[in-house]
């Protein structure tokens, strides 16, 4: 089960001096069992659950194969998976988890099955229907790790009747949306001009976007770009309209909070993961449900690039001993006309093209939502995080020059301290 | 570090010798040879019967810890790291140099662990030991007001962490809206880097100082009257009965209570882990060397380093408690 | 009135008795209140509305609720943690008595000062050294997640607790009675058994309670040794902020499901408490 040093073979993947991968699902496959009338699905709790539990049923009528959900919230299921997967567990078979987060090191620690064949054997279920940058985001090193079973990307909700009171129209710049944010700022009344992540390790994947609009990344040719030009300006940004046009404590805010704030009608901006747009026009939770509008994530001096990720991925244990059955159940899973029902019944946004194309699907999300998915599938990038093995010690590096800025404090310092940091990582993490 | 149980006859044994058992057990004049044999087993049993008494917790507690801690040392010297099963080289002392280099995060730490330690620790005992003379005399309702103390120090630390958070979230919390009433200038509390640990060490000595104030309370009950008589006929008065007769015969249980508290606060992490959550914020306000280990080993799965890091802070618990001891040995001077 | 001017001695002391007694009344209350307001607020927000809650110009006059209850036992589905908690915290409270009992009548009766220290040990290393060595070699053998590693090591936070406590009350017990049994015919262990031990049930009360309120509160052995199946109501609660938004209602009442149980054990049987606490605590 474990890696040897003779199958790690060099490979100059993308962003990471990585490991193939394909040795690592695994050396030696587990023995698998014959007659299967039953697999284990383990989950994040995510729209995609939710809405096919209601189909599973189905599915045990047409392939006699029974299907038993165990649902986490989102940090548990790491630490669930940590948990079995060290101790070898094999009474799971299929694994949905968060790409970015986990995939290289549940990759390189063999836990997940390479599936690149799988998905290019499959010919009618077709693996080409999915989005680019989906299929992009499941690779790791040119290796196929899962199948995306949803998209996310980032968008700017926004007041309209503040900016109609105002007489402004809706920003497509960041500079326009510093000035919008500066002109509703209202701090005396309670209204912030802009509310967005302001805790180091969740303000991360959200800082990406900026960070790419303005020219960077968090990683160029292998090595840490933290204190490129662009990246200063971006960290510079960033924590200048939360400093001065964010909410009061704001560097302890996670998307929790910070989309409270807009939802309460005490925040005239608020930029993140259009996912999260059910909450504001659900009149149990939001007084905005009227007001709320969106629009495609404004241009920096690059272009607008923001992120467009897979949140969540379904996979296979390598230690399961019913890998096809897995697999099997994971291309009905996410077979086009799933895909399509998961997203006209439950607002799932699908990773799939032809979903979006399907007029009657995605009917049922806001207009707003529709043309702003249309809208970016050009320039979008992939991955809003660093792309390395240890993602969360990399966020908190990543993390610690946005709280300097927010704070005011030396943002030249405090990149090129996360850089030297990052880089440490980069290195550590190559194979020697 | 105690090392190595008690063998059996290490000392010697008066209460074995004096105890009259095998004296007048019986002959082997019974008949029935069944007795014959429950009693060559009863008295085998009890020859033997300290070490069968004592052994299995010991064996119990020696693989608990001799097995960890060994293992921990053997991880600390290696780059171990990502999953159990994944192989490993050896790196020498490169995990303690990388730490004890580390001005971001360790040294930090380091002293927001002593700083957390030391407040709580002055605070418990000052308050504790006011509470305990406050109860000294009986009253009518003793019995209820100590009840009543009680109910901090069996409360579970994580929901106390969760209560505080309610109690003083900065817009919607009772505290601050009394501070507020009050016309003082509303905090941050758990919220602000700048007042998260001493929020977090007031609310140890909110949750321990009953546990203090008890273990005093015992003390006082138990010391005898005659000093005090003595000193009420030299006329001294009530504070001077305190400095010299109270102080001095407590001061051993004050020793013993602090190095309960002073162990128990260098190793708090519930309500700390509970409230701010991992990494200890976002600037790493609240991370002592407690939760920073934690995290290395179970969220960023660091085996390695986080080993190294936590055989440097068995040291540091080890000088505290050596501090500790001198002082208990001072204070009997 | 004359005997105004007769006694003016005792009773200027009577009246400074009475200020003083006034004073040390009105100090125990200030105390009481310090430590117990807090909580009692906690029980309060339990019975309110997440909206009432956020709004402290409603707290106090908004109307009872237990909705949050509710909100916890269905919605949250705690039943299966507090299931979970009261088997590992009985269970290893359990062993550590049948374990530890002998293990503190041996230390006793035969002064072996080197088991107490190291029995105490346990109480002086901190979790995480131990957990992650815990953590490779339950993994290596395939348990980890399970009960019997979930009760082994709570085994470890209750088993120096009635070692110290029963070590006390051994040595308070008389010899006598078991050296007469002796006399009459019975072993040693026999005179344990059924002498000691039962004269022993106050003791072995004081142990078990205490016991049990540390491995019921214990957090961080399940926080990394539990799966889903067998996670305790400590892990549980502090999962709580990782739903959707804030549910302060939902979490107080989960707070209150949490402490409610070992405060009454620890109220109804608060003489055990108090004097074990003590023994725990000086006999380290």
């Amino acid at each position: 089960m474990s890696i040897t040093r003779r199958n790690l073979i060099l490979a100059g993947g993308l962003g990471t001096a990585g490991l193939t991968l394909a040795a690592c699902g695994g050396g030696s496959p587990a023995k698998q069992d014959e007659d299967v009338t039953d697999i284990t699905v383990v989950s994040g709790n995510n729209p995609w659950v939710q809405g096919l539990e209601k189909h599973l049923d189905r599915y045990a009528e047409e392939t006699g194969v029974a299907v038993h959900l165990d649902t986490y919230g989102n940090e548990q299921l790491n630490d669930q998976y940590k948990v079995k997967l060290n101790a070898s567990d094999d009474t799971f078979d299929v694994m949905v988890f968060q790409v970015q987060d986990v995939a290289r090191e549940f990759a390189r620690n063999g836990w997940l099955l390479d599936v690149t064949d799988r998905v290019e054997a499959e010919s009618d279920w077709g693996w080409d229907d999915f989005q680019e940058a989906a299929r992009e985001a499941v690779t790791v090193d040119d290796v196929v790790l899962g199948v995306p079973l949803m998209t996310e990307r980032h968008v700017v909700y926004y007041r309209k009747d503040l900016l109609e009171k105002a007489g402004m129209a809706v920003p497509t710049t960041l500079d326009e949306l510093e000035a919008a944010a500066e002109a509703l700022h209202d701090p005396g009344s309670g209204m912030s001009g802009i509310a967005m992540r302001g805790q180091a390790v969740a303000a991360v994947t959200q800082f990406s976007s900026f960070l790419y609009s303005f020219g960077g990344d968090f990683q160029a040719d292998g090595a840490s770009a933290l204190n490129s030009d662009a990246a200063i300006a971006a960290y510079d940004y960033y924590g200048r309209v939360l400093r001065e046009f964010g909410p009061e404590g704001v560097t302890s805010m996670g998307w929790v909070e910070a989309s409270a704030l807009f939802a309460q009608g005490r925040a005239a901006f608020y930029l993140d993961a259009d996912s999260q747009a059910y909450t504001f026009l659900d009149e149990s939770s939001s007084s905005v449900v009227e007001t709320v509008d969106f629009a495609p994530f404004p241009a920096g001096p690059a272009g607008s690039k923001p992120y467009s990720i897979v949140p969540w991925t379904a996979g296979i244990n390598s230690f399961s001993r019913k890998q096809d059955a897995a697999w099997k159940f994971i291309t009905w899973a996410t077979s086009q006309g799933m895909l399509t029902t998961l997203m006209s019944e439950d607002t799932l946004p699908s990773p799939r093209q032809s979903s979006w194309d399907d007029d009657a699907a995605a009917g049922s999300f806001p207009a707003g939502l529709v043309t702003n998915v249309q809208a970016t599938l050009d320039g979008v990038v992939g991955h809003d995080r660093p792309q390395v093995e240890q993602v969360a010690q990399a966020r908190e590096y990543v993390g610690a020059p946005i709280i300097a800025s927010i704070n005011g404090e030396d943002v030249p310092a405090a990149a090129t301290k996360a850089d030297e940091q990052l880089q440490e990582l980069i290195d550590a993490e190559a194979p020697a | 570090m105690i090392t190595g149980t008690a063998p059996a006859g290490a000392e010697p044994d008066a209460a074995h010798l004096s105890a009259p058992g095998p004296v007048f057990r019986p002959e082997d004049h019974r008949p029935e040879r069944r007795r014959g044999l429950r009693d060559r087993l009863g008295s085998w049993i009890d020859r033997h019967l300290k070490v069968l008494f004592i052994a299995p917790s010991v064996a119990y507690i020696a693989t608990m810890i001799a097995f960890p801690i060994l293992y921990t040392v053997y991880l600390s010297l290696t780059n171990s790291q990502g999953a159990v099963t994944r192989p490993f080289d050896m790196v020498g002392l490169e995990n303690y140099t990388h730490w004890l280099t580390d001005t971001d995060r360790f040294w930090p730490a380091t002293w927001r662990t002593i700083y957390y330690t030391a407040l709580a620790l002055a605070l418990e005992m000052v308050f504790g030991l006011a509470i305990a003379l406050l109860l000294r005399k009986s009253f009518r309702g003793q019995g209820i007001v100590r009840a009543a103390i009680l109910a901090p120090l069996v409360a579970t630390p994580v929901a106390i962490g969760m209560m505080w958070m309610l109690l003083l979230e900065p817009n919607i919390g009772i505290v601050n809206h009394m501070l507020g009433n009050l016309s003082l200038p509303r905090l941050g509390f758990l919220t602000s880097p700048g007042q998260a640990l001493t929020t977090l060490a007031l609310i140890d000595v909110w949750q321990w100082t009953p546990m203090v104030a008890l273990i005093l309370l015992a003390g006082l009950s138990s010391l005898p009257d005659e000093p005090y008589e003595a000193a009420s006929v030299d006329g001294a008065s009530r504070l001077q009965q305190f400095w010299y007769v109270t102080l001095p015969m407590l001061w051993p249980t004050m020793a013993a209570a602090m190095m309960l508290r002073a162990v128990d606060a260098l190793k708090s992490f519930d309500v700390i882990y509970a409230t701010k959550g991992r990494g200890g914020g976002s600037e790493h306000e609240v991370e002592t060397l407690n939760i920073l280990a934690y995290g290395q080993s179970f969220e960023f799965s660091q085996y390695g380093r986080a080993s190294a890091l936590l055989m440097i802070f068995l040291m540091l618990i080890v000088a505290a408690l050596a501090v500790i001891h001198i002082l208990r040995k001072a204070g009997q001077q | 009135m004359n005997t105004v001017t007769t006694l003016p001695l005792p009773r200027r002391r009577t009246s400074r008795h009475r200020l003083g007694s006034t004073l040390r009344t009105v100090a125990i209350a200030v105390v009481l209140a310090v430590l117990l307001l807090p909580i009692v607020w906690m029980v309060l927000a339990s019975l309110r509305t997440t909206l009432d809650i956020v709004d402290p110009q409603r707290f106090l006059t908004a109307g009872f609720t237990l909705d949050n209850y509710r909100g916890v036992l269905s919605r949250y589905n705690f039943s299966p943690f507090i299931a979970n908690s009261f088997l590992i915290a009985f269970a290893s409270t359990l062993i550590a008595l049948v374990v530890g009992a002998p293990a503190a009548f041996a230390i006793s009766r035969f002064h072996v000062r080197n088991a107490t220290a190291f029995l105490m040990l346990a109480r002086v290393l901190p979790g995480v050294s131990l957990l992650v060595p815990w953590f490779f070699l339950f993994s290596t053998l395939g348990v980890v997640g399970g009960y019997p590693v979930l009760i082994g090591t709570h085994v470890f936070v209750t088993l120096p607790f009635v070692v110290a406590v029963m070590a006390g009350f051994f040595t308070s017990l008389p010899e006598e009675l078991e050296e007469s049994a002796q006399v009459d015919g019975l072993t040693r262990a026999g005179a344990f058994l059924r002498i000691t031990l039962p004269l022993s049930v106050p003791g072995l009360a004081t142990s078990a309670i205490l016991a049990f309120i540390f491995s019921w509160n214990n957090f961080l052995f399940a926080l990394v040794l539990s799966s889903q199946q067998t996670r305790t109501l400590p892990v549980a609660i502090s999962n709580f902020t990782a739903y959707a938004s804030v549910d302060w209602g939902g979490l107080m009442a989960a707070a209150v499901v949490i402490t409610l149980p070992v405060i009454l054990v620890a109220l109804v049987a608060q003489k055990y408490v108090v004097s074990g606490l003590a023994a725990g605590a000086t006999k380290g």
